[in-house]
């Protein structure tokens, strides 16, 4: 009995020491340069740089942008993430294949070639412009890079895989005859899918747009070559002050920004989850 | 009522091929563009040719940067599957509160701005003096990687029977020889398919790569990111048309192991 306790000792020791290296290296090459960074936003150990943000017109721009086509891109990516979803999860076995390749192909291409493609495509003699042109939808090519809409197609083009595969994960875990029983109840059709269905995907919908929300936040490649200068993201400023205007600390200060901006959207939701499963334990309690 | 119901599916499966087309379209559109005979980007293309293939095989620029980018992406790949299999093999054998927090903790890197790693990397990384170097971006690509490895080896380990590995300590092979023998060749496809995600994530990675390399050491994506920003080109179209088969080689061949894996 107590060698079998032993030797079960002696594996968890190990156990531990194999997730050493990673943890290792996560902590001196990852941490360390993230805590580097909140480190040299405040020099001498002041504050003045966040003043600075804060009382500039021009950054708090820039920071409003920003949340601004995060927030639009995620309400865009929801809306189209959850029929597609649904989609894979209703659809037969081919068209689930078919709509599972259209979903991941992109997703192995990289973000940059994709930005290019839409840069190609929508510029004023692009693809898009053509056909408008040729169907009489327009009488001139319409501006649709160096502005918002730019920067949201192909913010939403990229993210919206990331919208979609949490949502068909919720979808998948739906237990098919709740439905059948609320037809059989005499609820089918529309009323058993907003009664049921929907509130059982809720939780999918809740990942998927904290995922895309902050994915957004940090994006740099995709507004800088489709967004104009007053879509700028809080990514390309810090990339400028860091290239252009070597002020490391304030680029420092917009980083502490964002990591900021991105832990709290995980507080928030991680509070949603926890009053949601609060509340739903509560309610079956009550039933 | 039967009707409308049937008009409103139509409706739904419409918008769900206009989703996928708008997916999958951008994605291919540089293919056909890249054999156009005309010196700019036009679509419909003129003409078929080769030439702006040619002038990427002949560019020592393109030569350099695809040679820096293997490298990068294969050291990348080798050094994230071993840090990612043995903290999953790790993980998987121990139970303790909390094993979801650094389960959660390892994962970090998927969400953290890569915008804000790259400054940090740069800032650390040029004090060490393994900026401008293949080394450092390897490092930093590793930490982007390894949750992704962690991820698919994680899954493979849940799908094992562990039965096997008892089975095989009970025979008396010592828990390496289990390792190597038992645990190792059932988790190979999620290994390899975590490799092959690496390997593409470093391959594809520009944001890093541009703040961490020099003309020297610079990528296949910083050379990109130079000439889009530039002009544009065909030549842009033809390296963008084989990056895309590389990376649609990739998604067929994870695939296939996923497959396999679950037969």
């Amino acid at each position: 009995m107590k060698s079998i306790t032993l030797r079960k000792l002696r594996l968890e020791t190990r156990s531990w020491v194999l997730l050493a290296p990673a943890i290792a290296f996560l902590a001196v090459f990852f941490l360390y340069p993230l805590l580097y960074v909140l480190s040299a936003s405040f020099p001498q150990h002041s504050l003045v740089l966040y003043e600075r943000l804060f009382t500039t017109p021009v950054y708090l721009r820039v920071v409003a942008t920003t949340f601004r086509s995060a927030l639009i891109v995620t309400v865009i990516c929801l809306l189209l993430a959850y029929p597609y979803a649904y989609a894979m999860t209703r659809g037969g076995k081919v068209i689930a294949a078919g709509l599972s390749v259209a979903l991941l192909l992109p997703f192995w291409v990289s973000l940059l070639l994709r930005t290019f493609s839409w840069l190609i495509l929508l510029q004023d003699t692009g693809l898009v412009n053509a056909l408008f042109l040729k169907a009489g939808i327009t009488t001139e090519p319409l501006r649709l890079i160096r502005n918002q809409i730019g920067v949201t197609i192909g913010m939403t083009h990229i993210l919206l895989p990331y919208a979609v595969l949490p949502i068909y994960a919720a979808m998948r875990k739906i237990d098919g005859r709740l439905l059948e029983a609320a037809a059989i109840c005499g609820s089918g059709g529309l009323r058993a899918f907003f009664k049921i269905y929907f509130p059982l995907s809720l939780p999918g919908v809740l990942a998927a747009g904290l995922l895309t929300f902050t994915l957004a936040l940090g994006f740099y490649i995709t507004p800088a070559l489709l967004g104009g200068a007053h879509d700028t993201m809080i990514g390309q400023l810090i990339a400028a002050q860091v290239t252009e205007q070597l002020n490391f600390n304030f680029a420092a200060v917009l980083c502490a920004v964002l990591l900021a901006a991105t832990a709290i959207t995980f507080g928030i939701a991680g509070i949603a989850v926890a009053f949601w499963r609060h509340s739903t334990a509560k309610r079956m309690a009550a039933q | 009522m039967k009707a409308i119901n049937r008009a409103g599916w139509t409706l739904f499966w419409i918008l769900v091929a206009a989703i996928a087309i708008f997916l999958i379209a951008p994605t291919l559109i540089s293919i056909p563009i890249s054999f156009t005979e005309t010196p700019s980007i036009q679509f419909p293309p003129v003409g078929f040719s080769l030439k702006w293939y040619r002038a990427i095989l002949d560019s020592e620029d393109w030569r350099d940067a695809t040679i820096n980018s293997l490298v990068v992406a294969t050291l990348t790949a080798v050094v994230s599957v071993v840090l990612g299999t043995l903290a999953s093999v790790s993980l998987s054998r121990l139970e303790f509160r909390g094993k979801a927090v650094i389960f959660g903790i390892l994962l970090t890197p998927l969400v953290t701005p890569v915008i804000v790693l790259s400054i940090g990397t740069y800032m650390v990384f040029s004090r060490w003096g393994i900026s401008n170097s293949l080394i450092g971006l390897v490092i930093a690509h590793t930490s982007l990687a390894t949750p992704f490895v962690i991820v698919s080896t994680s899954a493979s380990l849940k799908m094992m029977n562990r039965n096997l590995e008892l089975a095989g300590a009970g025979l008396g092979a010592s828990a390496i020889r289990v390792f190597y023998r038992v645990t190792l060749p059932l988790i190979l496809p999620g290994m390899v398919s975590g490799a092959i995600f690496a390997f593409i994530t470093s391959w594809d990675e520009v944001v890093i790569a541009t703040f961490l390399t020099d003309p020297e050491t610079r990528t296949v994506p910083v050379l990109i990111w130079g000439q889009v920003r530039a002009e544009l080109n065909p030549t842009m179209a033809a390296v963008s048309s084989i990056l895309i088969v590389v990376s649609a080689c990739g998604l067929l061949l994870s695939y296939k192991l996923r497959r396999q894996e679950l037969r």
